[in-house]
């Protein structure tokens, strides 16, 4: 089926995104807090596979960096050194998933620090933070998300099946979330927590605070779809049977709001990781030593940094395939449910 | 003999217009009276609006009458507590007009037969399975669909699952709410056979609610005619094709007849 | 007329509400914000006692939302501690210069909208309307942020533009004309982070509703007697299509916001984003309601302004709104 072709694809494709991710010890040549404070500020290194006689070799290498004569911020190859690249290699020890103990690197060098994307202040491997880095993002992201959802399919099975005052009320406030600007909610709402929290502390917060901001549209489709299945001739049966309310939820009407829930979860996830970007850049979220893609980004704010150091922005670019990914995705499933109708021309739809 | 249902001054009032300070009600039973015996068919006739669907929910404990009693085997139900309502609920059964809404689409035919047993907590998974392939076979569906998806079958197929789903329970009555009113003819033909073999073999009573008095003449001993939220005339099938007393069987008949001798016909199938 | 009444009770409603959440987010905070304050040498201890006093951080939540709901009522929004002044004319300020920044970007982004969507609906499917599609699928994928501080870098590698600020030094020295070039140049990176990040959505839902308009069969009528294709496109069709298109209006302007808190903060613009900021890491807990309230208003304003706009534009509503 062509429909079923597309999906296929794009979850595939986040499938291996999430998994690189997943794997940052494996992909990542370095651990993102090892520090080298001799080399700070270093822009991508360039891997060659020709040296500088002209020669081809077999397998790639670099020439580390070192300061231009008279300069405090030029950098030239040391094309006096070349080091090999090799992969599959051992280095610094790890947890795969968090569990496997390893130490085993897709690549590495021996001699000299490779720095692919660069490195920040301290020395620290771009590449690696950044692999690193998303593995917070992107929880951060799962995980509100699944707040958000099951927030939201709650509230919305409880207003759409028990109807009267108790749906006006919830409608009219998931309509008061809906209308206002979520950013600001989301500012209100972490603005009051504790601040200066440890980092799993503040990424539990981030989580909180994300979840609940969003729960309003979800619900308001999983009522959307309860208040129809409803009224559906085999919930009626059921209950002729003497079915419990909980029964006719949980085996009925639960699943018909499955397709909602999904399409609503491939949306909003991708949001939720921006909306952890965003609070970690401006200070509100994930405190270093841990690293996500936003406090990766913070550096930035310095006026030195954003002049001098352009592969600091690199951060930013990683949460684009994964937009391209979601967003795929829920257009997928949006076609395949044919949830909503923005428009079946307009292609994808950010609501 | 006690009838099997009776119900007297059934009342059931629907709210109308805006919800929001608007209290007029619609009155869907406007004071209905009916007597069921057991083991017989009676035939509840009117037009669309008649109150027809309103009064099988009230009789299948779907929805609460506004005022009015009923007794099921000489107990009185107006009780209707929740607790109370589950142990009545097997004796009376509904089948509902359209099997693409009655039954759950995604669910497969022996889950939606042995579903009234799983709600009632009967048997075990097994036991359950057993007896919903027995009821397949009661209604003429190959074991082989059993594992099929209610949205993959035929029109027919699925109004005989409803209707084995109906018997799952062992009920004492079934209402049948336009159950035959979406087949096609050859098809509607067929269930009603199967429903009368099913009445004789198993001792059911059917409330049998139509449209249509073809139909009516065809299956019921009995045949109530229902105007406006009351029934306004009842009696033997025979008598009431013949000599119907009141206008709205009279219009009734002469929608559905096509010749003048077709009523007498049909009484003799 | 009764739907702009509604309306209006709707607009104040979710002004109540807005206001009601936050004040309710407020309580979250554990420990009185007088304990910090206390702790800071700058703050005279009779002006804490004043402030307790007067803020009656002693009754109960409700007792004290209704107080604070008084006070907004007679425009005292509070004490900022951090700046040591009333709330008031500090949000003020700021606000003013968030408004010019969201005002001409909405402005500008439906100017480019508008045409952009309507061209690509009445030359739906051919070559044009799919670069347009891939264009916008492409910005789309490209969130605030990235978008926000990629175009940061490019202006400081280019140097075409001023990377922060309003206003250059010496602005008051200034001749109009040379004002108003120093305040556009300063203007245009957050102004065209913003349009960037609003023109996707907006492009896609004008082609959406113009070419459900153009398929619709009073306009294949009117084509069929003649009228000449831009009347068609302009007379008819947008006019049809202004229903969903003010909505939308009303709607983006939330998104509009969310996204100028963020630009402006990337690009140090001096409005309400980076007092809010500022606020919340100073634990400035007035600064804070007051600033989120403040853009509640114009949120609900602007939902209002649509709501006029279409009362006004389409006929159907001003002949529904009396059978309501």
């Amino acid at each position: 089926m062509k429909l079923r072709g597309k999906f296929t694809k794009w979850f595939v494709f986040l499938v291996l995104l999430h998994c690189v991710v997943a794997g940052a010890g494996f992909f990542a040549p370095y651990n993102p807090a090892e520090q080298d404070r001799q080399r700070p500020y270093l822009p991508p290194m360039r891997i060659h596979c020709m040296d500088a006689q002209g020669d081809l070799h077999l397998r790639p290498f670099f020439y580390p960096l070192r300061l231009r004569e008279g300069s405090f911020e030029q950098f030239e190859e040391d094309t006096g050194t070349a080091v090999p690249l090799y992969f599959f290699t051992r280095g610094a020890d790890y947890h795969l998933f968090g569990i496997v103990p390893s130490r085993l690197h897709l690549f590495g060098a021996a001699g000299a620090r490779i720095y692919v994307l660069g490195s920040d202040a301290y020395g620290r491997d771009q590449l690696s933070r950044i692999l690193f880095g998303g593995q917070v993002s992107l929880l951060a992201g799962l995980l509100g998300a699944g707040v958000t959802m099951l927030l939201g399919a709650v509230i919305g099975l409880a207003a759409g099946y028990y109807g009267g005052w108790r749906d006006d009320l919830l409608m009219r406030v998931a309509e008061l979330f809906l209308a206002l600007p979520w950013l600001y909610l989301l500012f209100a709402l972490r603005a009051f927590l504790p601040l200066s929290v440890g980092p799993l502390e503040a990424f539990l917060l981030v989580v909180v605070a994300i979840g609940l901001v969003g729960w309003a549209r979800p619900a308001r489709l999983v009522r959307g779809v309860v208040l129809t299945v409803k009224e559906r001739d085999f919930v009626r049966a059921a209950r002729g049977f003497g079915a419990s309310d909980i029964y006719l939820l949980r085996r009925h009407i639960l699943p018909e709001t499955a397709s909602v829930l999904l399409t609503q979860a491939a949306i909003l996830v991708p949001q939720f990781v921006l909306a952890e970007m965003t609070l970690s850049f401006l200070g509100l979220g994930v405190p270093e030593p841990m690293s996500s893609w936003g406090n990766l980004l913070a550096t930035l704010q310095q006026y030195s940094v954003l002049v001098s150091y352009w592969w600091m922005y690199l951060p930013a670019l990683a949460i684009v395939p994964f937009f391209l990914g979601y967003l795929g995705l829920a257009s997928a499933l949006q076609e395949r449910f044919d949830t909503y109708k923005i428009s079946e021309k307009s292609g994808w739809s950010r609501t | 003999m006690q009838p099997l249902l009776k119900i007297e001054n059934l009342v059931k009032h629907y709210a109308a217009g805006r919800s929001r300070g608007s209290r007029r009600t619609f009155a869907a039973l406007d004071g209905v009276s009916l007597s069921i015996a057991s083991q017989t068919t009676v035939a509840l006739v009117g037009e669309s609006g008649s109150g027809k669907s309103t009064l099988a929910l009230c009789i299948a404990c779907l929805e609460r009458p506004t005022s009015g009693s009923m007794w099921f085997e000489g107990i009185d139900v107006a009780v209707r507590e929740e607790a109370q309502l589950r142990l009545l609920r097997p004796q009376i059964q509904l089948v509902f007009q359209d099997p693409a809404s009655s039954l759950n689409p995604h669910w497969t035919a022996l889950e939606l037969v042995s579903e009234p047993l799983l709600v009632q907590r009967r048997f075990d998974r097994q036991e359950r399975e057993r007896k919903a392939l027995d009821l397949l076979d009661r209604v003429a569906i190959s074991r082989k669909m059993g594992g099929r998806r209610a949205d993959e079958l035929s029109g027919g197929q699925k109004q005989r699952i409803a209707i084995a789903r109906a018997l799952a329970l062992e009920p004492k009555l079934i209402v049948l709410d336009e159950a035959l009113s979406g087949l096609d003819c050859s098809v509607a033909a067929q269930i009603s056979n199967l429903l009368r073999e099913l009445q004789s073999s198993l001792g059911l009573t059917y409330l049998f609610i139509t449209h249509d008095f073809l139909m009516a003449a065809h299956l019921a001993d009995q045949i109530a005619v229902m105007d406006r939220g009351r029934i306004v005339e009842s009696g033997p099938t025979e008598r009431i094709l013949r000599a119907p007393r009141h206008e709205a069987t009279r219009s009734l008949l002469a929608a559905t007849a096509r010749f003048p001798e077709t009523p007498s016909v049909l009484v003799n199938a | 007329m009764r739907y702009l009444l509604r309306r209006t009770r709707h607009a104040v409603f979710l002004l109540f509400g807005a206001s009601l959440l936050t004040f309710l987010f407020s309580a979250l905070t554990p420990g009185s914000y007088f304990d910090e304050m206390r702790l800071n040498p700058q703050i005279a201890p009779e002006t804490i006692a004043a402030l307790r006093a007067q803020y009656q951080l002693d009754r109960p939540l409700p007792v004290r939302y209704l107080h604070w709901l008084n006070a907004v009522a007679h425009g005292k929004l509070g004490f900022s501690f951090a700046y040591n002044s009333p709330v008031a004319p500090l949000l003020w300020v700021r606000a003013q210069n968030t408004l010019l920044l969201t005002v001409t970007a909405t402005l500008l982004a439906w100017a480019l909208a508008l045409p952009l969507g309507v061209w690509s609906a009445a030359r739906f499917g051919g070559p044009p309307d799919r670069v347009l599609s891939w264009t916008t699928a492409a910005l789309l994928v490209v969130p605030d942020l990235v978008l926000a501080l990629g175009l940061l870098i490019l202006a400081v590698r280019t140097g075409w533009f001023p990377t922060g600020g309003m206003v250059s030094v010496g602005f008051e020295e200034l001749s109009p004309l040379q004002k108003f070039r120093d305040l556009a140049l300063h203007m245009a990176l957050p102004v065209f982070a913003l349009v960037l990040a609003a023109l996707p959505m907006l492009v896609r839902h004008v082609r959406a509703s113009v070419a459900e308009v153009l398929n619709a069969a009073f306009l294949r009528a009117a084509r069929s007697h003649g009228i000449p294709h831009a009347k068609l496109i302009f007379g008819y069709a947008l006019r049809a299509a202004a229903n969903p298109l003010i909505s939308l209006f009303g709607f983006s302007l939330g998104t509009l916001l969310s996204g100028s808190l963020l630009v402006e903060v990337v690009m140090s613009w001096p409005g309400l984003g980076p007092l809010l900021l500022e606020a919340i890491l100073a634990r400035d807990l007035y600064v804070v309601i007051g600033g989120v309230l403040l853009s509640m208003i114009f949120l609900v304003a602007g939902n209002l302004f649509a709501d006029v706009l279409l009362y006004w534009a389409d006929p159907r509503i001003r002949s529904t709104a009396s059978t309501e």
